[in-house]
């Protein structure tokens, strides 16, 4: 089996819309970001493999097909909800691995500022009967979670302030984030409640844009510098969040589906003690409250040290930094959110991410979440293969 | 394919064509189907670590359906992906991810309820928002359009009486078909009542390992097309002839010599230009080629039951039988080797060839 190495990232600017662009203009300027980072032309590419999630935050029903490029190749979408983007690109590796592919180029792309409203989109993800009417959207859905962490672990609206707070610092580094704001813990405090006890400023913000990589086999690399996917997994659980709640083991805030990937990506990975190996940890959290909550299942702290491993941020600078581009809280391009996050990660690993650098990273682990906390990917980078 | 990598082998097939079963919701005719597909392998769940779905929100009527559906699949706690894609796309990226050494089995899944949904509505939305959804083309259109193409081309005609007849005989010998047709297509010129597709709710679920079987992957191609329609060439389908051949190759053998052929095409004449381009049947004969020629299509091809993005995989399935030599009322006398296509939207822009073997 081949290594697979990320030899190319494309980004465009994540906005609330992007007007002046159509959905294939907005695949095309990433993958031809990402085709020129590679030194590759679209004719070096043997698959591509898009991302796309619900349809109904685009309205339009094929945005992929119609921004298909690479005319005659092994053409494929993904679509699994917040972890598309992280699907994709392990689908696109998988490839590679097999031994069927030399070169894939993937692509992810959000369209979701031609929705009315995302939440009003988001609504019908849940069931039609039972769960529509509440209505349960993905913001109630993170509250009831928040609340619970509260409840079990002694977290405070404090904290999810001042990682949200810390996510905004972030994000004004980075020329791709949508927001750009100086916002401290006490702004979120003060902000707009959406449902208790979530803040406005603790939510990501809807955005549009497309991301893309080039993947590639280890025998092709030649002289590019490439960034080494080390492990990778993903990992379904129960759509019931009632089934859940007192699950033994893992309940609804324990995130039993990425423990489970971090076990496995780890392990792949070589990683034994992720606070000490990881550098950097780009995040798929929504909320900053669903940030504490995938702490302790990727390792980095115990379910009830959470609320001091928060604390501890904001002192102990050998901890690994979270989310240097800001996260979700900074650009939230649904489709493409957990790609971004692997992209970041690969930027930060070859050293290459501008004011937002973080020094000497040799390690880097990206998140996916989906569904109703249901989905979850994690991805592990580094600057040399796994063998 | 390359020597290093895992063989696969089909180890259990099953699909289920249905047309508005008020007992049983999406997710209890999935999880019906993938039941009887796990206790067809005989081997339980043991080792099931990947499950590979093909479907659509659109027509699941649900965002993100797979919240939902993909549990009914057997996705707890496993490694699950949906892809926005034809069934047997998704097999083949099952396939991949067996020889890429992630997984020693996979389950593969493809649905559609085409009586809980407005195909033709569905249709309309994937062609492009402001220059074709304005003029009310669906992917009917484009087979009426592909036909017509295809007879200007000189596609022979002569026959297309005795392939209509013989498509709906060999339908009605499938004991999976669904017999009592409710809703078909409607036709566009050029194409008539008898060439449309039997809308249907189909199931279809494989288990895929690397454990040796009765049914063996031996090659696979995969290939794609402009998304504008007068980028392309309709009546020649050249993503599916590449996909073919690349199958074909990988499986060191002739489109003539096969067994068991089944085509995936929305309509008569999609089924005869798909032979075309996969080269089973000549230019312009194809439909010569589903009236005489009882290796293609004996299921009945879409005059059985029809709803993407389940087809591919339900070709797969029903090439798997003949293999297996378990098809029933329609199984062929010589079933040795098969090849199964898919196309999925939009209007067959994205092709997979699939070569079986009977191991």
């Amino acid at each position: 089996m081949s290594s697979v190495a990320i030899v190319g990232v494309g980004q465009t600017t994540y906005r609330r819309t992007h007007p002046d662009l159509s959905s294939k203009e907005l695949v095309w300027a990433a993958s031809k970001e990402a085709l020129d980072d590679a030194g590759l032309g679209i004719d070096d590419i043997d698959v591509v493999v898009a991302g796309v999630a619900p349809d109904a935050l685009a309205g339009e029903g094929s945005v992929e097909r119609s921004a298909m490029m690479g005319r005659g190749k092994p053409f494929l979408r993904v679509n699994t909800g917040g972890v598309t983007g992280s699907s994709t690109v392990f689908a696109g590796a998988s490839y590679i691995k097999a031994g069927r592919a030399k070169a894939v180029l993937v692509f992810a792309l959000e369209r979701m500022g031609q929705a009315t409203t995302s939440q009003q989109v988001f609504n019908t993800i849940f069931d039609p009967v039972y769960e529509k009417d509440f209505p349960l959207t993905t913001i109630t859905m993170a509250a009831l979670r928040a609340s619970m962490l509260m409840r079990m672990y002694g977290y405070t609206a404090r904290h999810w302030a001042e990682i949200a707070a810390r996510n905004y610092q972030h994000a004004r580094r980075n020329p791709l984030a949508h927001l750009h704001l100086d916002i401290t813990p006490e702004d979120v405090l003060r902000s707009p409640l959406l449902a208790w006890p979530i803040h406005r400023y603790e939510a990501c913000p809807m955005s549009e844009g497309a991301c893309a990589m080039v993947l590639m086999a280890k025998e092709s690399i030649g002289a590019r510098k490439p960034v080494w996917i080390q492990g990778y997994a993903s990992t379904s659980d129960s759509y019931a969040m009632g089934d859940r709640i007192h699950r033994p083991g893992a309940t609804l805030v324990d995130l039993l589906s990425l423990r489970l990937s971090a076990e496995k990506a780890y392990k792949e990975a070589g990683v034994t003690d992720p606070r000490k190996e990881i550098r950097v940890a780009e995040l798929y959290s929504a909320f900053s409250s669903a940030e504490a909550m995938a702490y302790p299942a990727l390792g980095f702290c115990t379910a009830t040290d959470g609320p001091r491993f928060v604390e501890q941020q904001q002192t102990d600078r050998s901890l690994p930094v979270f989310n240097p581009s800001g996260g979700p809280q900074g650009a939230n391009p649904v489709s493409a959110t957990a790609m971004v996050r692997i992209a970041e990660c690969a930027l930060q690993v070859r050293g290459t991410a501008g004011e937002r650098q973080v020094d000497g990273v040799e390690r880097a682990v990206a998140t996916g979440q989906g569904g109703a906390t249901q989905f979850s990917t994690v991805c592990v980078l580094g600057r040399n293969p796994v063998h | 394919m390359p020597a290093t990598k895992p063989a696969v082998y089909i180890e259990a097939a099953a699909l289920e064509i249905s047309w508005r079963d008020e007992k049983r919701n999406l997710s209890e005719l999935i999880f019906d189907t993938v039941r009887r597909a796990i206790d067809d392998g005989g081997r339980g769940m043991d080792g099931i670590a990947s499950v590979v779905l093909a479907a659509h929100d659109l027509v699941d009527g649900r965002s993100l359906s797979s919240m939902v559906t993909a549990p009914a699949a057997g996705a707890y706690l496993r490694d699950e992906i949906r892809y926005g894609d034809d069934g047997a796309a998704a097999f083949a990226a099952a396939v991949v991810r067996i020889e890429a050494g992630e997984a020693e089995r996979s389950i593969v899944a493809a649905w559609g309820r085409a009586s809980e949904h407005d195909v033709e509505g569905v249709s309309r939305v994937l062609f492009d928002p402001f220059l074709t959804v304005p003029l009310g083309l669906q992917e009917m259109h484009v087979s009426g359009m592909r036909a017509q193409s295809w007879i200007q081309l000189g596609g022979s005609c002569a026959n297309r009486a005795a392939a209509v007849a013989r498509r709906l005989d060999a339908a009605r010998s499938n004991p999976r078909a669904l017999h009592s047709v409710v809703r078909s297509g409607r036709p566009c010129y050029p194409l008539l009542a008898d060439d449309m597709p039997a809308w249907a709710d189909v199931v279809a679920a494989v288990i895929i390992s690397s454990r040796p079987a009765r049914v063996k992957v031996s090659g696979m191609g995969q290939s794609s097309e402009a998304f504008s329609i007068g980028d392309r060439q309709l009546a020649r389908m050249p993503g599916l002839a590449q996909a073919a051949r690349q199958a074909l190759d990988e499986a060191k053998h002739s489109a003539k010599d096969l067994d068991v052929v089944e085509v995936d095409g929305l309509t008569l004449f999609d089924e005869a230009i798909a032979l075309e381009a996969a080269g089973v049947a000549d230019q312009g004969k194809g439909l010569d080629t589903l009236a005489g020629d009882r290796r293609v299509n004996a299921s009945g091809g879409a005059a059985a039951g029809y709803c993407a993005p389940a087809m591919g995989l339900a070709r797969i399935v029903e090439a798997t039988l003949q293999l297996q030599g378990r098809a029933g009322g329609n199984q062929l006398p010589v079933a040795r080797s098969a090849l199964a296509t898919g196309s999925s939207i939009v209007a067959a822009q994205t092709h997979t060839a699939i070569v079986l073997e009977r191991t």
